[in-house]
């Protein structure tokens, strides 16, 4: 209901920024860009754009020249503009948009356009597609408050809306805040008695540092990279084979801890296997190409699943590093932004030679993946699997001479054999297909005689192949890319694989700075010209993703689109300085990240007064600090760190952590491999959440609002149902982390131990009231359990790990239950 | 309070009924069972029009359920049995790659002979004698067509509105429209089951029920056969329940004092959420009792309804949930793959799935719920009509997945009963009247609810989407 919608729009826009954006939309002048363009690519663009078999009347509004034809918009006379006339026509046939489009002006729309006809009907292309220029830090009010420059851009724009920055936040919410957004780990209490402690006045950035530094920094910061890059450890349909994909995501985590700039990032996950001598390393970069959903269902069309593939990594890309929505163009010339079906197929021309069929390939019951693959074993692997080669080709060589001996003696009658039907193929009584012949005296060899002749053959076979299946489940031939196989790529019509119609060569869309002469025409020279500096994009949506990770929300909210359909953003002034930053800085990642988490904006409380509440509900402005639900792996990560039981170890296979039982059998029909789920135990239990398996067609039950990890995601949702409640009372790693916390506590004087469990969790002392209730809290479960002592030892029971039997089980159940409690508040499971 | 009232639903409802909350549903009490014009956390605006359907029940009929044998009456085919099927008939048809490259086409007519049932005469297989048995509360589709060759596609083609996952379900789209009735139970429950045999290999991928790009509180939430029927409801080992309500009452009273300091409105919201959780602890068990379910209504349902997990205990779950208020039950059955399968498989796939299906139907009609509820009998695809595999192996040949011609039906809110639309050539092979294509049937679904599917839209990725892209018309000739 696009009608709906944008007056919807217009209302969270008033909403959000309150009485003064109207003001200002109504005092300063109109930006075409901001003001007016929104109105009609939403309104017109449709039928009036781009798209040049949907136009109507011939008449396009979304370039000068077609706004400026057949009078359809004269500069300073709104009454004599064909644009303003057929929207306020009365006549059914002539109204603008047509009656039964669904879509209308609202008033204060139509009052929008005139104005700017009035003031000459200034055109201006899309403020995302021309380059970023760094913007001139603004003058503001409020010196003493700014930090470093993004505080200059905040405080400006809360200057002209009558707004005050809040007050700097405490120690201890800051260091809880600086440590969860950069590491997903709470501070321990050493580090925040270091913190409090620290009189110096660098002692915040003395934290920062400490926390860039920390390996378990990128295994944070690759948590929305993994999603965007729809990272798997499955192929996501029949038979949901694993894959080895793994190998890649600890190559994200390592990059990330490197810092590695994100040009190279880019250049080597894009087109590694192409940079001159590639190294191991760079070719396993490329996996994140291949990281798509995988079909290998019975009867599938391998081709057609190869475009399913490419437009995947189109999509892919062009989310991901540009924002901006290609799909549209598979079928047709965008709507709203100038992308050409041609402009499509140009770029998945780049992606289209890579020798594979489109199906998921068979490695073992367990393993489907797909050429081509990278052999990423250990030494002692590629040994042991060279050494069961050779023993599996031993053996058969060996059945095979058997064979040759037993058909021998068989023919002479030496060895009787009862088969009639046998014994003619044995005396080539009729004509016979050789190969037919041979085959089934092979069958009947291996099942009939095999296993009575020395040495047993054929079991001998069985049982190495067996190994070599168990050693291959284990050994990682990671997907990765090549462009072994020239193609010649086409526009389809319709997006159908079927119906190639013009044929193209691989190029960038043609709205956006060119390719430059020299760049290869291939994935590098795209790899390459997305992190160039004449991309407008690129610096945009990255440095975006980036103030998403901090803020909850991107300066473009929009963070998949950034197109002209995109909200314009409030602070783009910022969001240039930050893009030009983060390219001239040589793409320093942890420089930007640097830059945001010291400002002042970054630091300020994050209460919601509710004269804030009133005027910006949504934060757009940064009179505060954010306060969101924390993502539910880091949920689950926190109580892991706060009790204790979290294994630190980076990287490796997946692991199978808790999960309520039938999960994955009882949504897989199948008989051709187990379902099972593979509990781990032991130390594997309490990895990261960044290492469990995440199978495609079922994702990790206790990670909720989680990506699908299907396509490309840059934006995570969040939400709160009445399911994640029941996960974080019930699961058993959090009542387990409940009873571990407990035990840290137990040996501190009585009344010390719910306050310290408190600190561990959020990194602060309860205060009186809290305190209070706690104690009452604790009363309460303690009778319960001294009521039923039974009952405690059963609490006590969940999870693997043992509880310490030097604790007295009523006591410690009743501390685990109120430790339960805290691991379900509200503040734990927010970031503020 | 400084949240009002609007942010309250904005922010917590629409997958899970408010009225639990204690929330004033403004101009709803909470016995207005019969009227969801406004149900809590619906759209403004919607519904479009008045609904003839306040809810659905798919019974989801996975592997392609043959038209040929069951509802697409051909009898001259009994004649022709293993005569290839003309080269005239199959000009065009996209076939899956394991009869593409197929020399010749034996047809291979219906397993069982066609019965006319009812009042109506609506032929289909005696293998169906209970569906038949509510043949007058039936329309049956026998002109459905598909742009899938296989299932995972097609699936999420006829459930999503798109061959590639990602796409919002039907029924997340309907709760994220309409909201939700239930008071204590999710909007959109799904149970998965399959054949006895698991003959089937195809697995039920949770996109099935997905949000897709809605938030995720509009994706189905599946009840589960095995353990917990809904993950992680029962306290844990050691804690009563009276126990458990303690420390819910410690947790949302820290959760207060808190918000007193930081203002956030989230935080109440997120005390409303455990509240809800601790409800649903009672509610779902009540759901699942069925102990108290009379004999006779029972037996409408078969032998299987004893088995928990059982398609039959699933039909008769979707009606207790349809007087609970729940918008869409999702009923995912598997088993109807038959390759080469089809003389031993398909009439024990029957077998299981009939009575239920036709029991459900005759229980909802018996309490008047049929009228406002509707119930779709869907499959991704039909299957071929010329034999797939060795014709003279009959224990394992059977036919291919077919998605040029196929049949479904839809009984009680809204549509003719005792009514056949459309029609296929002589080797059910190509539709010669009334085709219905899957957007048509997801617009018609969407129409009975009292959605325009053209004005149900969700803007992601600057473009406006909906369940029907910019396909789909109503199909008129079903609406009664």
């Amino acid at each position: 209901m696009p009608a709906t919608a944008s007056r919807t729009m217009i209302l969270l826009v008033l909403a959000a920024l309150g009485a003064a954006a109207h003001a200002s939309v109504v005092t300063s002048a109109l930006d075409f860009g901001r003001d007016v363009r929104p109105i009609l690519s939403e309104n017109c663009f449709y039928c009036h754009g781009q798209d040049a078999t949907k136009r109507k009347g011939k008449l396009r509004l979304d370039t000068l020249d077609g706004q400026r034809a057949k009078d359809v918009v004269i500069p300073g006379r709104p009454d004599d503009s064909l644009l303003v006339k057929r929207i306020l026509t009365k006549d059914a046939d002539d109204h603008m948009p047509p009656l039964d489009s669904n879509r209308r002006l609202s008033e204060e729309q139509i009052q929008l356009l005139r104005r700017w006809i009035v003031e000459g009907a200034p055109f201006d292309g899309h403020w995302a597609y021309q380059a970023p220029q760094r913007p001139a830090e603004p003058k503001v009010k409020s010196q003493g408050w700014v930090r470093n420059p993004i505080d200059r851009f905040v405080a400006a724009k809360l200057d002209a809306y009558g707004l005050e920055p809040s007050p700097e936040a405490s120690r201890e919410t800051l260091i809880r805040r600086l440590s969860l957004d950069l590491t997903g780990l709470p501070a321990t209490p050493a580090e925040i008695d270091a913190f409090l402690a620290d009189t110096a006045p660098d002692a915040y950035d003395k934290v920062v540092d400490r926390l860039l530094a920390s390996p378990h920094y990128g295994e944070r910061m690759a948590l929305p990279w993994l999603d965007a890059a729809r990272y798997a450890d499955s192929n996501g349909f029949q038979q949901d084979g694993d894959t080895y994909q793994w190998v890649w995501r600890d190559w994200v985590v390592a990059a990330m801890n490197a810092d590695m700039p994100f040009d190279r990032f880019t250049v080597e996950q894009l087109a590694g296997d192409l940079l001159p001598d590639a190294t191991r390393e760079q070719r396993l970069a490329t996996a994140f190409i291949r990281n798509s959903l995988l079909n290998g269902e019975g009867g599938n069309i391998a081709e057609e699943q190869r475009y399913v593939l490419l437009f995947d990594r189109v999509d892919t890309t062009a989310t991901n590093w540009l924002g901006l929505t290609m799909a549209c163009a598979q079928c047709h010339d965008h709507k709203y932004d100038p992308i050409t079906q041609k402009d499509y197929y140009s770029l998945l021309a780049a992606f289209n030679n890579v020798p594979e069929s489109g199906t998921a390939g068979y490695i073992t019951a367990k393993i489907r993946s797909a050429d081509p693959l990278l052999d990423m074993a250990s030494p002692s692997q590629k040994a042991s699997k060279a050494r069961l080669e050779k023993e599996l080709s031993e053996a058969r060589e060996e059945m095979k001479r058997q064979q040759a001996a037993w058909e021998l003696r068989a023919t002479t009658g030496e060895d009787a054999v009862a088969d009639g039907a046998v014994l003619d193929l044995l005396r080539r009584c009729a004509e016979q297909d050789e190969k037919e012949r041979n085959e089934k005296l092979r069958k009947y060899f291996e099942e009939k005689v095999a296993d009575r002749l020395p040495g047993k053959p054929a079991q001998a076979v069985k049982e190495r192949e067996n190994a070599l299946n168990a050693l291959k489940d284990d050994y990682p031939m990671v997907m990765v890319m090549s462009d072994s196989k020239p193609r010649d790529s086409y526009i389809l019509n319709r997006g159908n694989y079927e119906s190639p119609k013009g044929k193209v060569s691989i190029d960038v869309p043609g709205f956006l700075p060119p390719l430059p002469p020299e760049a290869p025409r291939n994935r590098l020279g795209i790899a390459r010209w997305l992190v160039s500096k004449e991309q407008p994009l690129t610096p945009r949506v990255i440095v975006n993703r980036m103030w998403q990770t901090f803020f909850g929300l991107g300066l473009v909210k929009t963070a998949e689109d950034f197109g002209v359909q995109s909200e314009p953003p409030l602070h783009r002034e910022l969001l240039d300085w930050l893009a030009v930053e983060l390219r001239d800085s040589g793409w320093d990642i942890k420089h930007l990240q640097r830059l945001i988490v010291t400002s002042a904006t970054y630091r300020q409380v994050s209460r919601v007064t509710p004269a804030l509440l009133e005027r910006d509900p949504e934060n757009r402005l940064f009179a505060r600090a954010p306060r969101f639900r924390l993502p539910s792996m880091l949920i689950r990560d926190q109580a892991l760190a706060a009790s204790g039981l979290l294994v630190r170890t980076l990287g490796g296979k997946p692991v199978y952590p808790y999960q309520p039982k039938d999960i994955w059998d009882s949504l897989a029909i199948t008989k051709e491999r187990d379902f099972s789920y593979p509990q781990s135990s032991g130390p594997d239990l309490y990895r990261r959440s960044i290492y469990t398996f995440w199978r495609r067609t079922v994702a990790p039950a206790d990670m909720f609002d989680a990506s699908p990890r299907q396509t490309c995601k840059v934006r995570a949702s969040s939400t709160s149902t009445p399911l994640h409640a029941l996960t974080t009372l019930n699961d058993p790693i959090f009542v387990e982390a409940a009873r571990a916390l407990a035990s840290r506590v137990m040996a501190l004087p009585v009344h010390d131990r719910l306050g310290a469990a408190f600190r561990m969790v959020l990194a602060r002392y309860p205060d009186e009231q809290e305190s209070a209730r706690l104690e009452r809290s604790l009363a309460k479960q303690l009778a319960r359990f001294q009521a039923d002592p039974r009952a405690a030892e059963a609490f006590l029971a969940v999870g693997e790990s043992k509880r310490d039997p030097a604790l007295d089980p009523v006591q410690l159940a009743a501390h685990a239950a109120v430790c339960l409690g805290i691991l379900n508040l509200d503040e734990t499971v927010s970031r503020q | 309070m400084t949240t009002t009232r609007r942010q309250l639903l904005a922010r917590a409802a629409a997958g899970i009924g408010l009225s639990a909350l204690g929330l004033p549903l403004g101009g709803l009490s909470a016995d207005e069972a019969t009227d969801w014009g406004a149900a809590p956390g619906a759209l403004p605006g919607l519904p479009h029009f008045a609904p003839k359907a306040k809810r659905v029940i798919l019974l989801w009929q996975g592997g392609g359920a043959s038209h040929i044998d069951l509802y697409d009456h051909k009898p001259k085919l009994d004649d022709m049995r293993f005569k290839d099927l003309p080269d005239s008939v199959r000009t065009g048809a996209r076939l899956s790659s394991m009869t593409a490259g197929y020399k010749s086409w034996p047809i291979l007519p219906a397993i069982k002979p066609f019965k006319a049932y009812g009042q109506s005469g609506t032929f289909m297989s005696e293998m169906l004698p209970h569906i038949g048995g509510m043949a007058d509360d039936i329309c049956l589709i026998r002109s459905m067509q598909t742009e899938a060759v296989n299932h995972a596609p097609g699936v999420a083609f006829t459930l999503t509105g798109s061959q590639v996952p990602g796409r919002p379900s039907i029924g997340a789209w309907l709760t994220y429209a309409l909201g939700v009735k239930a008071k204590d139970l999710p909007g959109y429950v799904v149970m998965t089951s399959t054949d006895k045999g698991r003959t089937c290999g195809q697995l039920f991928y949770e996109h099935y029920w997905g949000s897709g790009f809605l938030p995720s509180r509009f994706q189905g939430v599946r009840f589960r056969a095995e353990g917990e029927p809904v993950l992680y409801l029962r306290d844990p080992a050691g804690i009563a329940p009276p126990q458990m309500r303690d420390l819910l009452d410690d947790i949302s009273e820290l959760n207060h004092h808190r918000f007193e300091t930081q203002g956030d409105p989230e935080i109440e919201t997120r005390i409303a959420q455990y509240e809800m959780a601790y409800q649903m602890q009672s509610s779902v068990p009540d759901l699942l009792d069925i102990d108290k379910e009379p004999k006779h209504v029972l037996d409408l349902y078969g032998p299987d309804v004893q088995r928990r997990g059982s398609f039959a205990f699933h039909c008769l779950l979707a009606r207790r949930l349809a007087e609970r208020g729940v918008r869409c039950v999702q009923l995912m059955h598997s088993g109807w793959d038959q390759h080469q399968n089809w003389s031993t498989q398909l009439e024990e796939q029957c077998r299981d799935t009939d009575q239920p299906s036709g029991g459900l139907l005759q229980d909802l009609k018996q309490r008047g719920l049929l009228e406002d509820t509707l119930v779709v009998w869907c499959t991704e695809f039909g299957r071929t009509v010329f034999l797939q595999g060795d014709r003279n192996n009959p224990k394992g040949f059977g036919r291919d997945h077919f998605g040029r011609a196929y049949s479904v039906w839809m009984a009680g809110g809204g549509v003719k009963g005792g009514h056949v639309h459309g029609e296929t050539d002589e080797f059910a092979y190509n539709v010669v009247q009334d085709h219905v294509h899957v957007h048509d049937l997801q617009a018609t679904i969407m129409h009975l609810m009292g959605i325009d599917h053209t004005r149900l839209t969700y803007r992601y990725q600057g473009r406006q989407f909906r369940l029907t892209d910019v396909h789909g018309e109503v199909v008129k000739g079903i609406l009664a």
